[in-house]
């Protein structure tokens, strides 16, 4: 690692850059466009937040409250656990836990910084992590590694059976550090009774041992209290979900981004629900006065993103969307499978809903929840349902009338790699124009931001889209 | 022996084939979680799909993507290619994500290529803990698969039958452990690649063929007085999934080392320790098969893995550790390079390298890291 990276600490330097840049829009006008003076590095990225209006700068304000909470947890008293975005945090705040989710802290990294994650996803590989491993976990986990970060506590991750590489991750995290590790694990199936209760054994051996690193015994009455608000947020979720199906559409892309992003870092908190307030406000008020969500004013074509967004430097992909004039209509982290959702009801089976009538009842609702969030559902494979990620994917890019499907992810992920050419090719089939990025998503190196919106038009080009 | 190498380095091997011909049915499996006993007591030939003997990879490389390994890629392959026509099922288990994927992949080039996805393909799930519920699922799942097997086959797989399979396996277990003493001493008297062809065999060969073929080798190895291993380095060989002869005999055709003892899914790991004769043979199997952990796959059992790696190493008298992983297997890569930190700070020199699986093409690499670790030690 360059000797000037170990200067300042990651998770110092982020929480700074991002809670001042939230407070920026707070002064006059006149005072922001002063400040982008002293912001060379940062300014294309505080432009695309503050030009989204409230909700933009909603979005800072929340992820410069996630650092804050970082930095602060141990004077606190309160322990870090490493995490990953599959897992929703809800379980961890009931417990006082402050979670880290590596791939949220990664991806923050990547289109915020100039010189993106690089240097801490190059650290560890030279400490022996495979650098075919993905890169979505390497980023944040070079930090973590190299001592650029808060120190962690323990390691909870719920992706074997889901996702090696990053269950994988975390299991070397653990043992790297010499941390207490956990975790869950999916098996083949998905809402059966066999899987439900393999799944409240795995919650209660989960919370036994968190229980032992903390030495506090769960409150199941603030687990209800989160979940109460979980359930806020899903409404105002499936309220956005519903203004993804209009045409023209009424959100920006950077909103899919702060609504997935929210909720990785936020589910049950009330911040979380101030956003979502405030998106729904903003697309409605877009609604009324009938102008799409892009800022051209224009709804040139619709793209449904069949895994993860592109989270390069300077935002580069939220802001090509914006300069060619299209409309994203979601991906994989987007959707939470919630059953007041629209589009779960083209999918018999694979929505959940909140129970709080008992502390097993919200077990299982936590599960349900998590067996719901991206990787672990649509894109998890041949288990009970082969076929799921096409199906549900050809679902959503249907009523979400998507003019074309693009698949993006990262080199180190076996499972979509293990499968996106079949993918590809029935999506085609179905009549759906299918791009697959050759990229990665975290890491401009592998294919540079300017070669990839290259491919983009070509693709959008030969196809006849644009 | 040579009926041990014409197993290991044939697809389509004699003995395979003898037993296709007398009508009897044959399955494959992906991955060492698999219960072989299970098909044992159905008489049906239980067959470790392997990629060995390809010779190209546009099949594979159709349905997989390029960042995948280069192990389920061949299995792919030969399948297209018609290679695993002889048989009757397919059992498709999650080693590992690559591994799984195998299964829609497969299903897909069915559509394409007629014929090449068995009538039986069952999806066989292995949890990532055998604590207590991890091991009730995979319990659950095994008893699945003797259901599932007696229905497709129309076999009565009983109790007892599967008690008497685990006795027969066990009997080749033996035998291994038995060369595996002989290995430990001093002077060595069978290489590194022949016992590894013998314990390769085991995964394709009839049972009961295989016994009396090990046991009559092993029988002839006590007589050998002839040392192998004067004047060259004793190394353990470990990492990814492993079937090709011919990475071991780069590393002993140097001249300068012999493999002493390996830790490879398709080595002595699995075949090494033996499974209670009496009790319930189910929950003994599920026992050994999920309750050892000795694959990175079992999250968070790495101290488990060292110090079984330790004790091999210290068993063997091993004076370095080759590890290798295919690219793009990050579950035994990154799980070496915390070998290698934890095994030089004992003063074990560590050999780590990435490579492709199948045809050799980075064979003179190989042989030039090999030759420099070889020095080094």
């Amino acid at each position: 690692m360059r000797p000037e990276i170990r200067e300042y600490r990651y998770d110092w330097l982020m929480g700074s850059t991002l809670k001042a840049a939230a407070a920026v829009p707070s002064g006059s006008k006149k005072e922001t466009e002063q400040t982008y003076r002293y912001i060379p590095n940062y300014q294309k990225v505080a432009k695309t937040f503050y030009s989204a209006g409230e909700p933009g700068v909603l979005a800072l304000k929340l992820l410069a409250t996630y650092f804050e909470n970082i930095l602060t947890a141990h004077d606190q008293g309160k322990p870090i656990a490493a995490t990953t975005f599959c897992n929703s945090p809800v379980l961890l705040y009931a417990m006082d836990v402050v979670p880290a989710t590596f791939e949220i802290l990664t991806a923050l990294g990547g289109v915020l910084w100039k010189r993106g994650m690089f240097d801490y996803m190059d650290f560890c590989c030279e400490i022996g992590m495979t650098e075919t491993s993905c890169s979505s976990q390497r980023g944040a986990m070079g930090a973590v590694l190299s001592g650029l970060f808060e120190s962690i506590d323990f390691v909870v991750c719920d992706t074997p059976g889901v996702c090696d590489t990053n269950a994988n991750a975390f299991a070397f995290v653990s043992e790297y550090l010499n941390k207490p590790f956990f975790q869950l694990n999916y098996p083949s199936s998905i809402g059966d009774d066999r899987s439900q209760n393999y799944h409240v054994d795995d919650y209660k051996a989960m919370i036994r041992f968190i229980e032992t690193q903390t030495g506090k015994k769960l409150d199941y009455a603030r687990l209800a209290e989160s979940l109460t608000e979980v359930d806020r947020q899903d409404a105002l979720i499936a309220d956005l979900e519903d203004m993804l199906l209009l045409k023209p559409m009424p959100l920006p892309p950077l909103f899919s981004l702060a609504l997935y992003c929210g909720r990785f870092c936020f589910s049950g908190h009330p911040e979380y629900t101030r956003l979502l307030e405030s998106l729904v406000r903003s697309a409605r008020q877009r609604v009324a006065d009938g102008v799409p969500g892009l800022k051209s004013g224009k709804e040139n074509l619709r793209v449904f993103m069949s895994y993860i967004d592109h989270y390069t430097v300077d935002m580069n992909f939220y802001n090509y969307l914006e300069e060619r004039g299209i409309a994203l209509t979601g991906s994989i982290l987007t959707r939470n499978f919630r059953d007041n959702n629209k589009y779960t009801a083209d999918m018999p089976g694979s929505s959940y809903s909140i129970d709080l009538s008992s502390p097993e009842a919200m077990l299982n609702t936590v599960a349900q929840m998590n067996a719901r969030l991206p990787m672990v559902r649509s894109i998890r494979g041949p288990y009970d349902r082969p076929g799921m990620w096409l199906e549900e994917s050809l679902a959503l890019a249907k009523i979400t009338q998507a003019d074309c499907v693009i698949y993006n992810g990262t080199p180190g992920c076996r499972n979509t790699w293990g499968m996106v050419k079949p993918f590809a090719r029935d999506m085609e089939r179905y009549g759906f124009p299918t791009h697959i990025m050759y990229d990665d998503a975290f890491d401009d190196r592998v294919e540079s931001w300017s070669n990839t919106r290259e491919r983009l038009d070509e693709f959008f080009h030969i196809r006849g889209l644009l | 022996m040579q009926v041990f190498h014409d197993a290991a380095t044939q697809v389509q091997c004699p003995s395979i084939m003898d037993w296709k011909q007398s009508g009897r049915p044959v399955v494959g499996y992906t991955c060492s979680y698999t219960p072989g006993e299970i098909f044992h007591a159905a008489d049906i030939l239980p067959v470790r799909l392997r990629g060995i003997e390809t010779d190209g990879m546009e099949v594979g490389d159709t349905y997989f993507g390029p960042f995948i390994c280069s192990f389920p890629k061949c299995i792919l392959q030969l399948a297209g290619k018609g290679k695993f026509s002889f048989l009757d099922g397919a059992i498709i288990t999650p080693g590992c994500d690559g591994m799984r994927r195998l299964d829609e992949c497969w299903r897909k080039a069915g559509e394409d290529f007629k014929g090449i996805v068995p009538d039986y393909f069952y999806y066989f799930d292995v949890p990532h803990k055998s604590e207590d519920h991890g091991m009730s699922w995979y319990l659950d799942e095994i008893k699945a698969l003797i259901e599932g097997v007696e229905r497709h086959f129309q076999v009565n797989i009983t109790m007892d039958k599967i008690s008497a399979a685990i006795c027969e396996f066990n009997k080749g277990r033996r035998l291994l452990g038995e060369i595996e003493d002989l290995r430990a001493k001093d002077d060595v008297v069978v290489s590194g690649t022949d016992v590894f062809a013998a314990t390769v065999a085991g995964t394709v060969m009839p049972r009961e063929e295989y016994t009396e073929a090990l046991t009559v080798w092993v029988a002839e190895l006590k007589k050998r007085t002839t040392s192998l291993s004067r004047g060259k380095k004793r190394v353990l060989l470990i990492g990814s999934v492993s079937d090709e002869i011919d990475l071991f005999q780069l590393i002993e055709d140097t001249g300068k080392a012999i493999i002493v003892g390996e830790n490879l899914c398709f080595g002595i790991r699995y075949e090494g320790c033996e499974i209670p004769e009496t009790g319930d043979p189910l929950a003994a199997l599920a026992s050994h098969y999920l309750g050892s952990s000795a694959c990175p796959r079992m999250f968070g059992k790495y101290k488990e893995r060292l110090q079984l790696l330790k004790e091999r190493i210290t068993k063997s008298k091993a004076e370095g550790v080759i590890m290798q992983n295919i690219r793009f297997c990050d579950l035994h890569g990154a799980e070496n390079a915390l070998f290698e930190r934890d095994l030089e700070a004992m003063g074990i020199p560590c050999l780590r390298v990435e490579r492709e699986y199948g045809p050799h093409i980075d064979a003179g690499r190989m042989k030039l890291r090999i030759a420099a670790f070889l020095e080094r030690i």
